[in-house]
Parts: C-alpha cells; sequence; structure tokens
C-alpha cells in the first residue's frame, strides 16, 4: 500500500513538468506576492523558452545567463557550526545575481541589476540574455520582465530553471554571488 | 571551522576548468562535511551494512521520507543522516542504548535542492560505514509557513505512538509523531513577510523503563512534526512497561510524555 503510493507519487511528480499544469496572467508591472506558485506562461516583450532551446542557444550564440535564484536565508541565533551554505549549483556560466527578481528593487538595487546586465551585454542591448531561477518561482519572471523594460530586447525566460536542466541530465556549476548593495 | 573548509572547497571548485565536473565537486563537498562532522576518521562503503531509501524525486521537498536500515545483528551504535547540500546539513544523528534495535530509522525531512543524501553506521569497533542516494526535491528548506505549522504550535508537544506487535525478546516496530512546528528560521510567513524564527527539535530521547533505546540530536532539517520510526527490544521483565519520552527543542522547551507496552500482542 505504501509502495504504491510512493510509486504513484513518482508518477505525479513526473506530471508536473507537462504543460497543462496551472499558470497564473501576468500581472501589470511586477509580481509582489510570494515568491513561489504559479507563473505565467508568457512575458510580454519576451520569449519563453524550455530547456532544449536553452541548450541549442548556448551552443550556438553565447547567450548571457543571468540566475537570480535567492541566497538561502540564514536563520538568527543559529550555530556558526551548524549553518552550512550549500554550493550555489547552476547553469554553467551563468552570473548569479540573487534578489534581482524582487518584486520591488531599491534604486540601489536596480541600478545594480541594470549596471550588471550592461556590463554583461558590454552595452549591446541586443545581446541574448537568458533570465532563470527555479521552476514556479516569480524571481525569474520578474527579473525578465525588468530587462525587458531597461530596453534588451532578446529576453529570454527560462522558466523550468535550475532543476529544469538538471532533470534534462546537464551539469551544473558551483557560482558564488554578486551580491546586491545592502 | 566548518566555513573555512567549505571557502577552501569552494575555492577548489572555482580552480576547475570551465565545464565544472559536477559530481567531483559534490564528492568534495561531501569530503568536507564528513570530515566537519566525524574528523579525519575515515568511512568505509557500507556493503551491505547499511542501507538508505528515498525517494529518487520528492513530490513535496518540504516533506521527504527516508528510511535507514542496518543489517539486522550488526553491531551498530549509531547512525547519522547527513543532506549534504541543505544548509544545516547535519539532520540527524542517533546513538542506540542497550534496548534499541537499530535496524529500522525513518524520518521525514526537508530539501533544498538536489542532493546527495548520506547515512553512516559507526559499529561498536569505530568504524563508520558509509551509503548515499541522490534526491531530486528542491525548495523545502525556504517553505512558506502555512495553516499546518500555526496547528503544529497550537498543539506543541504533543505526541503519538503506534506500535507494532508487541513480543519479549523481539524488536518491536514503533512510530513516534511530535507535534511541532520545527521551525527552521528561513520560512517566510506570506503574510507578515517575515522570516518565522528558527524553533525546532534538538534531542529526543526515548527510554523503556528507564534504559535507554535511543538518543537523537537534530537540527533544521526534520519536517514540522517530526516523526521517528525506529525498533526496540523489551525483555519479559520489561513487560507491560513504559516507553518514556523526552523532547527538548532549540528554546530549550522539554516536552515529556510516556506511553504503555503491553506484555503482549499490539
Amino acid at each position: 500500500m505504501r509502495r504504491t503510493g510512493l510509486a504513484l507519487a513518482f508518477l505525479l511528480s513526473a506530471c508536473t513538468s507537462t504543460p497543462d499544469r496551472e499558470t497564473a496572467p501576468e500581472p501589470d508591472g511586477f509580481w509582489t506576492g510570494p515568491m513561489g506558485g504559479p507563473v505565467p506562461a508568457t512575458i510580454e516583450g519576451g520569449t519563453v523558452i524550455d530547456t532544449a532551446t536553452l541548450a541549442a542557444l548556448i551552443s550556438e550564440h553565447d547567450p548571457v545567463l543571468v540566475d537570480v535564484g535567492p541566497t538561502p536565508h540564514k536563520p538568527d541565533n543559529i550555530a556558526a557550526e551548524a549553518w552550512v551554505p550549500p554550493p550555489h549549483r547552476t547553469v554553467p556560466g551563468s552570473v548569479w545575481l540573487p534578489g534581482a527578481g524582487a518584486g520591488e528593487l531599491a534604486p540601489e538595487r536596480d541600478a545594480w541589476y541594470r549596471g550588471w546586465l550592461s556590463k554583461l551585454t558590454g552595452g549591446n542591448q541586443a545581446t541574448p540574455l537568458v533570465v532563470f531561477c527555479h521552476p514556479d518561482c516569480w524571481g525569474s519572471w520578474n527579473a525578465a520582465r525588468r530587462a525587458i523594460l531597461y530596453g534588451y530586447t532578446d529576453v529570454q525566460w527560462y522558466e523550468e530553471g535550475i532543476e529544469g536542466w538538471q532533470d534534462a541530465g546537464h551539469e551544473t556549476q558551483a557560482v558564488q554571488p554578486k551580491l546586491p548593495p545592502p | 571551522m566548518l566555513k573555512s573548509i567549505l571557502a577552501i572547497a569552494l575555492i577548489g571548485a572555482f580552480a576547475a576548468p570551465a565545464l565544472a565536473d559536477e559530481e567531483a565537486e559534490r564528492q568534495a563537498h561531501w569530503a568536507e562535511l564528513k570530515q566537519a562532522v566525524f574528523g579525519e576518521r575515515p568511512t568505509v562503503d557500507a556493503a551491505g551494512l547499511i542501507a538508505l531509501e528515498a525517494p529518487k524525486r520528492a513530490l513535496d521537498a518540504a516533506l521527504v521520507p527516508i528510511t535507514v536500515t542496518t543489517k539486522p545483528g550488526a553491531d551498530i551504535i549509531g547512525v547519522t543522516v547527513v543532506i549534504d547540500d541543505n544548509p544545516g546539513p547535519l539532520a540527524a544523528r542517533v546513538t542506540y542504548g542497550p534496548r534499541g534495535d537499530p535496524s529500522l530509522l525513518a524520518l521525514r525531512v526537508r530539501v533544498n535542492q538536489y542532493t546527495y543524501m548520506h547515512a553512516v553506521a559507526e559499529t561498536a569497533d569505530g568504524a563508520l560505514h558509509e551509503t548515499a542516494q541522490f534526491v531530486k526535491a528542491a525548495g523545502g528548506c525556504s517553505a512558506p509557513v502555512g495553516a499546518g505549522e500555526a496547528e503544529s504550535l497550537a498543539q506543541i508537544g504533543r505526541m503519538k505512538l503506534r506500535l507494532g506487535e508487541v513480543v519479549a525478546g523481539k524488536p518491536v516496530e514503533a512510530q513516534l509523531l511530535i507535534r511541532h512546528p520545527n521551525f527552521n528560521g528561513m520560512q517566510m510567513d506570506q503574510v507578515t513577510r517575515l522570516y518565522t524564527p528558527m524553533k525546532f527539535v534538538q534531542q529526543v530521547e526515548i527510554t523503556l523503563n528507564g534504559e535507554r533505546v535511543l538518543a537523537m540530536e537534530s537540527d533544521i532539517s526534520l519536517a514540522t512534526d517530526p516523526a521517528i520510526g525506529f525498533r526496540f527490544v523489551p525483555r519479559a521483565e520489561d513487560l507491560p512497561g513504559k516507553l518514556k519520552v523526552t523532547v527538548r527543542d532549540s528554546d530549550n522547551t522539554v516536552f515529556e510524555e510516556s506511553f504503555d507496552v503491553p506484555a503482549s500482542g499490539s
């Protein structure tokens, strides 16, 4: 019985990446609600890409890859020896800009994100730009939308994120964050 | 200390060629964690002495059931569970007493990102036997606090025990459920948008008529409402008896409960 339940769980989870899963409408501006949950199937002004498209894009067009996944929140009062921030594993070649997908960005952080995109694209706003974090995470939608509003013309939102990349059997690389101003 | 070790490990990872060798990186991370937990003591491959069962892909990363089994009759004095890529990797450290039976340990854990999990058995001769399982689950550590946690908080410290068949001299299967939100300090309250302060079960001691079955030290990786599946072996003179559970959480709050163990049956 327990085994059947487990088998069923496997089947159900295998279905989570099928296209018929729950989606949300695109918000006006940015999403300021909880970061996890159903996300839109589209992004106005940009393109939604899947893992196969990303893999092809990487091998053919050398896009700028931006991972906006959050850093783990260190609990207050945790014993120093108990806290080991895990390696942040991402699509090889990505630059990790945690916090760039927040619903609201303070001006200093907005300038930080804008500055990084400008640096990474060499100031060429037509550079293919891929933005991602985790599946069902609004952070990457917000950050991609932000890039579109900055004027980038080839923004690809990779919604499946790092787990989608791993599920397809691709390697990851551990990277350090480029931290935003406090 | 663990941090500086980790920093060295990370620097090592960056020195790697552009195409990261992920598997080597993961093994290096485990090696550093192992040193932090067990010091310089070497480990050997489990070779059938200990096995770790976990879903290869978990539906709910905040509630991943894992089962550690060890070879019956092996002289095991303790079992440690490490979730390599959790920010608090040491999930549980169990030490068995004279009434304990290490052949089974079932827990429910949170998983932060796709990771190896390790189970390590320590035998009486001091040897460490390790086994691993790769688990695809993500987001379990920062999963938001919901209604379930509020209910757990309201009933904090309540316990339930389910017993299998009781026969003197034979391992008795037991399932302990402890009501406790087990806040890990990484969960955001979706209404207030604040992080709920850490409050988690840190120690569990289980005795039969005053003699230890097991003692467990745990950290922020255990799921809400910690559940422990275990076995104990009552002698004829222990029955009927009392199984006593003492739980201490990170705020030093202590919860105690005693359960009757019948002379026989279930």
